[in-house]
């Protein structure tokens, strides 16, 4: 539960820690017993009769008391006294109180539907117990948690769930972590009186993710909700009623959204579970590391949980600001790339072609040789999309000190917005998009550029139905929007005013206008930016109290990429390359790069880049090193090593220092806080931990901008959602995700 | 103001570090807001990175050829004197050049 504790804290900005080294020190590695669910953590706890319950709200509780009294009221759990906000129900009033109720259906973060019965509690002048989930608190009301007649209606509840239920559990791959399971053992009763037959279940086919056991199922709904609500594809239902009910797709059908790998967390039971993760290992015998996700740009958080050397499962943990409790499916399952195709073994290309595995010692020896073969101008450095900020610095430190500018990060494309940081980061932030109410979305398409983003935007269109404005290829969207038109001429339109979706963008309150980074990768991404600008300008985006202009980022290295000013121009860097520095860049285009060009490939993956390199350096990959990253959002985060690295592998920013040494332009750090200390130096937000620093110098301050947009439309960055760099790529998992579930 | 045409010639890299609300800072949020599209756009390819975080004091950095770095400190300094000290970092380049 520590670790819900601090989460709540993260949640909080202004509780955060501004000193970094304390933020560390809160991060920790816990077994994953401990770290299950809160409501099976907590219901197991057992109750001292001889001590008041704590006052302390549950794990989990969300509670914020509104600053005018008359939107509070007092109610009473267990004879203690809680103020909570109107609008609250029982459950939620106990939560406060520190009483936690058990429940099945209820989730934090889905619509109530009451009907597992398991919440029941007892209300004073109610005369029968109370589904607390559903009840709304109101004032001066006596809430009673403890009494015989709520422990009897828990227990009948209980006995019921466990009528049909198969007594499979040493072969369920929920056990240890199931709610059914502790909640039994904390209410249920201690003998069964069921004799008949118990009914099985035809078990349904959602894909290659979610593994369904549906003869456990208990129907309490949860996976229908978070279908329908937070995922957005009804593809889940329940059929049938009484003794019959089941959930299923109706018809044959593949749950087909990006983030149905979440179903598995939410169900309390194992009738649906991991697919790739089916009987590997127990909750028990895993190491959580708390760390970062790198697939896309969001920084969602994540556990990591291993077995030794072996990344065994990829679970969300809690972040209202950025993920809230949720991961995409390509988070969650591409671990399994984290253990193919690696790199483990500097080596280098023989004459006849073939790679020869040498020593470190060898292997930079050759680099240094070339390197001081070639004229300074000749050199770029190139960063992949999985870089982190140390390593980035680390480049850019060495190829400056060669005498080189050119530095670049995979994606940024030939002008890269990096002076201002208004001018590339969401300034709106994940969590502040849902005060928004209009969406313009410009070149970008959400739900496979960054999918959690996607959620938040769908949350707000289901809470407020926020207008939903897209300019760009036709794309398939989980919310209702309006497709205004495919390229930059309707952005134009509405910058003039003469487009009919101005007025819904003039009587917006908040308006949220989000550019693509694809649109880096034009030539035209310099007037592109200035209409959008005057767009925002144009209906009151941007204000003192509200910052609408976002852009949404691709991959994990790009915004720390900006800010430590990696802004070389791809194509000119390529075309007068002789030495070229890859650190895991597999995305650039080599076409136009010299024949005689001497290729360095630095990365933890076989992934495109070796292909062309005359020297592979192996290094580690984000589960496996320390390592600052930033988010769309400009939010700094650090991942932690779960597993010891591959083979001979090194940090990114360690090799880089190596070569610096041997080439004879040493970079003055030796450790990773020296890394720090220098990037202090050149942004220092990327040292402020779990923050975010606002900027505030818009794009006002720019120069007027004398080129034009062309009339090329947008085109799609995202092909396939399943495979977006070395990793995934390289994960057999999302090879079957890309060839069932990707709609054609 | 002619020496900020030859900037991109004796510098390849502008940095300015400063806090977003400090009294501090307040003369380098105005000496960007001020002058940064007129640099620019004399510049339009030399990096003038502007990088904000609470706590800091407000900097200017210039990266020279070779990764050679100058910092000057702008706590206590007036928008005139900032611009003084980027013509000075800039004439201190035109130098470096020279060697």
């Amino acid at each position: 539960m520590a670790f819900l504790a601090r989460a709540l804290r993260q949640s909080n900005w202004r509780l955060s820690s501004r000193c970094p080294a304390v933020a560390a020190s809160c991060r920790w590695i816990s077994p994953t017993a401990a770290a299950g669910s809160p409501e099976a953590g907590a219901a197991v706890a057992p109750a001292d009769l001889e001590l008041p319950p704590p006052r302390e709200p549950v794990g989990g509780a969300r509670v914020e008391l509104p600053p005018n009294p008359e939107d509070a009221l007092e109610v009473f759990v267990d004879g203690h006294a809680v103020r909570i906000p109107k609008g609250f129900t029982v459950l939620q009033a106990c939560e406060v109180a520190g009483v936690d109720i058990p429940r099945f259906c209820y989730h934090s973060r889905l619509s109530i539907a009451g009907n597992c019965r398991m919440c029941l509690v007892e209300v004073e002048k109610s005369p029968k117990p109370v589904a607390s989930c559903a009840m709304p608190a109101l004032p001066g009301m006596k809430i009673k948690t403890n009494t015989p007649v709520a422990k009897k209606a828990r227990e009948g509840v209980m006995e019921f769930l466990l009528m049909n239920h198969p007594l499979d559990c040493p072969i369920c791959d929920q056990g240890g972590e199931c709610d059914l399971q502790d909640q039994s053992m904390a209410f249920g009763a201690d003998r069964g009186r069921f004799t008949e037959m118990k009914r099985s279940v035809v078990d349904k086919n959602l894909g290659p993710l979610v593994k369904t056991v549906m003869t456990r199922c208990i129907q309490c709904t949860r996976c229908v909700r978070f279908a329908t609500e937070v995922a957005g594809v009804q593809d889940l239902g329940m059929l049938g009623r009484g003794s019959g009910e089941e959930i299923g797709t109706y018809v044959e059908k593949l749950m087909t959204s990006e983030l149905s790998g979440n179903v598995i967390d939410i169900c309390p039971v194992g009738a649906l579970t991991s697919k790739p993760f089916a009987f590997k290992a127990r909750n028990w015998e895993l190491k959580g590391t708390e760390t970062i996700d790198v697939t896309d740009a969001v920084g969602s958080n994540i556990r990591i949980d291993s077995r030794g050397p072996e990344v065994m499962r990829v679970v969300p943990r809690l972040n209202e600001d950025i993920n809230e409790e949720w991961i995409s499916d390509k988070t969650r399952f591409c671990y399994d790339g984290l253990k193919r195709q690696r790199l483990n073994d500097p080596m280098i290309r023989g004459p006849d072609g073939r790679f020869k595995a040498v020593t470190w010692r060898d292997a930079l020896a050759v680099i240094a040789e070339v390197l001081h073969q070639v004229k300074p101008e000749e050199i770029t450095g190139v960063a992949g999309k999985l870089s982190d900020a140390e390593s980035m610095m680390a480049l850019k430190d060495f190829v400056n000190r060669m005498g080189s500018d050119k530095v670049l990060c995979e994606g940024n494309g030939p002008n890269p917005p990096a002076d201002l940081r208004s001018n590339y980061l969401m300034n709106t932030s994940i969590a502040g998009l849902e005060k928004a109410d209009v969406f313009l979305l410009v070149g970008t398409q959400p739900r496979v550029e960054a999918a959690m983003v996607n959620a938040r935007i769908r949350k707000t269109v289901k809470a407020t139905q926020a207008k939903v404005g897209y300019i760009g290829p036709p794309a398939d969207f989980n919310y209702d929007h309006e497709h205004l038109g495919t390229g930059p001429q309707t952005l134009v339109e509405i910058a003039e005013g003469s487009h009919p979706f101005c007025s819904v963008l003039q009587s917006a309150k908040n308006p949220v206008i989000i550019a693509g980074a694809g649109l880096f990768e034009r030539e035209d991404q310099v007037a592109l930016f200035s209409t959008i600008e005057t767009v925002a300008k144009k209906f009151n985006v941007m204000r003192p109290d509200w910052n609408g202009l976002n852009v949404l980022l691709l991959h994990a290295a790009q915004a720390a990429a900006l800010d430590l000013g990696l802004v070389a121009n791809p194509a000119e860097s390529i075309k007068s390359a002789k030495f070229l520095y890859l650190m895991g860049a597999d995305d650039i285009s080599l076409e136009k790069l010299p024949d005689d060009a001497f290729v360095v490939y630095q990365g933890h993956h076989g992934d495109k880049g070796v292909y062309r390199a005359n020297v592979i350096l192996p290094s580690s990959a984000f589960s496996e090193k320390e390592g600052t990253y930033e988010n769309t959002e400009g939010c700094t985060q650090w991942t932690i090593p779960a597993v010891p690295t591959v083979g001979d592998a090194r940090d990114d920013w360690k090799i880089i220092r190596a070569l610096s040494e041997v080439a004879g332009a040493q970079l003055p750090y030796d450790s990773l806080s020296a890394v720090r200390d220098r990037i202090s130096t050149v942004a220092p937000n990327l040292v402020h931990v779990d923050e975010r620093e606002t900027p505030t110098i818009s794009a006002e301050v720019k120069p007027p901008v004398k080129q034009q947009v062309s009339s090329t439309p947008f085109k799609a960055v995202v092909e396939n959602f399943y495979m977006t760099d070395a990793i995934t790529r390289a994960s057999k998992i999302m090879a079957q995700c890309s060839a069932t579930l990707l709609k054609k | 103001m002619a020496w900020r045409a030859s900037l991109s010639r004796s510098l390849k890299e502008i940095r300015v570090l400063f806090c977003q609300s400090s009294p501090a800072s307040a003369a380098a949020r105005e000496f960007v807001k001020k002058n940064y599209g007129d640099i620019k756009a004399r510049n339009p390819s030399l990096p003038f990175l502007v990088r904000e975080c609470s706590g800091v004091q407000p900097q200017l950095w210039a990266r020279y050829d070779m990764g050679v770095e100058r910092c000057v400190n702008l706590d206590g300094l007036t928008e005139a004197q900032i611009d003084k000290k980027l013509e000075e970092l800039a004439k201190a380049g035109e130098s470096l050049k020279t060697k």
